[in-house]
């Protein structure tokens, strides 16, 4: 596979996200600019000006009507993903560090870092779609319709379970914990991850049952979003900063490296920039793919589960299309199953 | 003799028609539904080329989410407003390939496939099982640490110096055998009388003229324009000093016709320039 290379931002890469369909991939990075890509053949299709500072996290509406960032600047934006307006601004005391639309779109959460005596805070924001033409999407709710606060450990990164049923939340300490999105109170909490390993990222498999969390103790775990159970354990050599669930195929993508501070001093392989992927089920690593120049710090797999994206350190974003052995691979029991 | 015929023909469009003029493309409609094209073109020698191509149209039909077509017509945005459709270079670019094949014993792949690399790679792995060897007691140090260093020969290696054994036969006379150096003109393949440096200029001192009693402070270009009224110059070389970069005293000036140069050496002997008398002569050959 001929992987392309996007070379529009000019700073490492923080997110990317493939829109529902596929079609569309937005990238974010310490730059203050947002590029939204034709995944396809990788040209660039706009970028969304109007961030002041670094910009953490993205994510796109499922009818790919509004994209949501966050960001260095304590602001998350809301921009009409068609014209590259943006269309709501909503401000917070500290930066915003992920957001997440529910999987109906109607609600959007935003993690907000602790710093300057602020605890950290997971907010939720009620989300309009304007008229029947998609216009007047200015009209957004300015207060937040729920507020979180995390108050013995920060949460990193959080996302929405099937149904919006839970908002989960993975934590700096380690921890997953599940909290309810009407009321606001913690379910339950896990220590998934080693203590005080940040979780990195968080991602969910596409009916959201269950999702992947990759950390700085170096393992990636699939966890049941019903009652936190862990369900596997991918071990790496190498801090993680993303993992994604490939649909289609049974497999888990991590990326992760050496952290960008002592990167300097090791060569391309020591450092060992590349995507892992495992077997899902068999928890088995079977296959790695080069490329970038420093640690990944993002990997986002197309929702139809024929490519996927990587975003580095070295601000480049690479979209690989897969070919014809990433499809035909299978194990022995698999193909025995396939035979029955 | 259709077959002549059809030469004659083919011969006469070449010759009576206009020659840079292409005949026209002729397309033709094959029974199985195939079209093809012949066309003319010239190619980077300007000869005439006949192209002949056959096509195929076959309809593929692609379902595509209306939603996803919509968003295909969307015009470009923020930095990258009115730029053309398409991918452009300076945000788009495509890697080399990379061989993805997942596997299950994908580790023990890996290794082996670095061991692999690793040899070719570094140096130290490379010259890791290389021994030292002395080229005159074949013992294990450097030939420059040998003890018999002044009072043996090196010995001749059979296999390591095959190369370079038959390299000396092919052109050594002396010293073959000792394995010394024979310097280019003692060669047998080299001149007798050997090449003098600078032989290529020989043709040309034939019309070159020796300058002396040149002032100090004479230019190279006025040097020229002095000599250029009796012919036309090809070479002018003021000798300067290195360090101070005046003139030392004297010049060389080739003419590209002998005749030229006499003229000027018998109108320029004498010539006063810059407070001095120039004087003037073929230059000799050392």
């Amino acid at each position: 596979m001929r992987p392309i290379l996007l070379s529009g931002h000019e700073r490492s890469l923080n997110q990317i996200k493939f829109n529902k369909d596929g079609d569309l991939l937005f990238s974010v990075a310490k730059d203050k600019h947002v590029c939204a890509w034709w995944s396809a053949n990788g040209e660039r299709l706009g970028t969304y000006q109007g961030h002041q500072g670094a910009i953490w996290t993205v994510d796109v509406s499922p009818n790919t009507v509004l994209l949501a960032t966050g960001s260095a600047d304590n602001t998350v934006r809301l921009w009409n993903i068609k014209t590259g307006e943006c269309v709501k601004v909503w401000d917070f005391p500290t930066a915003v560090k992920r957001v997440a639309f529910s999987p109906d779109g109607s609600k959007l959460l935003a993690v907000t870092e602790k710093r300057m005596g602020f605890l950290g805070t997971i907010v939720v924001m009620d989300i309009k779609y304007g008229d029947d033409q998609l216009g007047n999407l200015e009209d957004q709710a300015d207060e937040p319709s729920l507020k979180i606060t995390c108050e013995d450990s920060k949460a990193t990164v959080a996302g929405w379970s099937f149904l919006a049923k839970y908002i989960i939340a993975g934590h700096e300490d380690g921890s997953v914990s599940q909290y309810d999105p009407k009321t606001g109170d913690q379910l339950e909490n896990v220590q998934a991850h080693e203590f005080d390993h940040q979780i990195n990222d968080i991602q969910f498999s596409p009916d959201r049952t269950y999702f992947l969390t990759a950390s700085k103790d170096k393992s990636a775990k699939l966890i049941s979003a019903r009652n936190l159970a862990i369900m596997k354990t991918y071990p790496a050599d190498t801090p993680l900063n993303s993992a994604a669930i490939t649909p289609k195929k049974e497999y888990v993508i991590l990326g992760g490296g050496q952290a960008a501070m002592d990167v300097t001093t090791t060569s391309a392989r020591q450092g060992k920039f590349e995507a892992r992927f495992y077997h899902k089920v068999f928890e088995d690593e079977i296959g790695r793919v080069r490329g970038h120049f420093g640690p990944l710090n993002t990997i986002d797999v197309h929702p139809a589960g024929t490519a996927y994206a990587s975003g580095g350190e070295d601000g480049y974003v690479r979209i690989h299309h897969f070919d014809k052995p990433y499809f035909d691979f299978m194990y022995e029991v698999e193909r025995e199953q396939l035979r029955k | 003799m259709s077959k002549l015929g059809n030469r004659a023909d083919w011969a006469d469009d070449e010759e009576f028609d206009d020659p840079s003029a292409l005949p026209a493309q002729q397309v033709i409609t094959n029974k199985d539904g195939t079209k093809t094209v012949i066309s003319y073109r010239f190619n980077d020698d300007n000869k005439k080329v006949k192209v002949t191509r056959r096509i195929k149209t076959s309809v593929v039909r692609e379902h595509v989410n209306p939603q996803v077509a919509e968003r295909r017509s969307w015009p470009k945005f923020g930095l990258e407003k009115g730029h053309p459709p398409g991918p452009t270079f300076d945000t788009t670019s495509v890697g080399e390939n990379i061989v993805f094949r997942p596997s299950i014993n994908w580790k023990a792949q890996a290794k082996e496939a670095e061991k692999d690399g690793g040899e070719k790679g570094s140096m130290k792995d490379q010259l890791k099982d290389k021994k030292v060897k002395c080229r005159i007691c074949s013992g294990e140090h450097f030939t420059a640490r040998c003890p018999f260093k002044d009072t043996m020969a090196p010995v001749e290696e059979p296999t390591g110096g095959a190369e370079g054994a038959t390299e000396e036969e092919k052109s050594g006379t002396l010293g073959q055998g000792s394995g010394g150096y024979v310097p280019p003109h003692m060669r047998k393949g080299g001149a007798a009388a050997g090449e003098k440096m600078g032989g290529r200029f020989e043709k040309d001192d034939l019309a070159t003229l020796r300058v002396t009693n040149v002032s100090e402070l004479a230019e190279e270009q006025e040097m020229r324009d002095l000599f250029e009224r009796f012919g036309r110059v090809t070479r002018v070389f003021l000798a300067r000093d290195r360090e101070t970069q005046r003139a030392k005293g004297f010049a060389f000036i080739s003419y590209a016709d002998r005749s030229d140069a006499e003229l000027a050496c018998d109108k320029m002997d004498g010539f006063g320039y810059r407070h001095l008398i120039l004087r003037v002569e073929f230059a000799k050959r050392t």
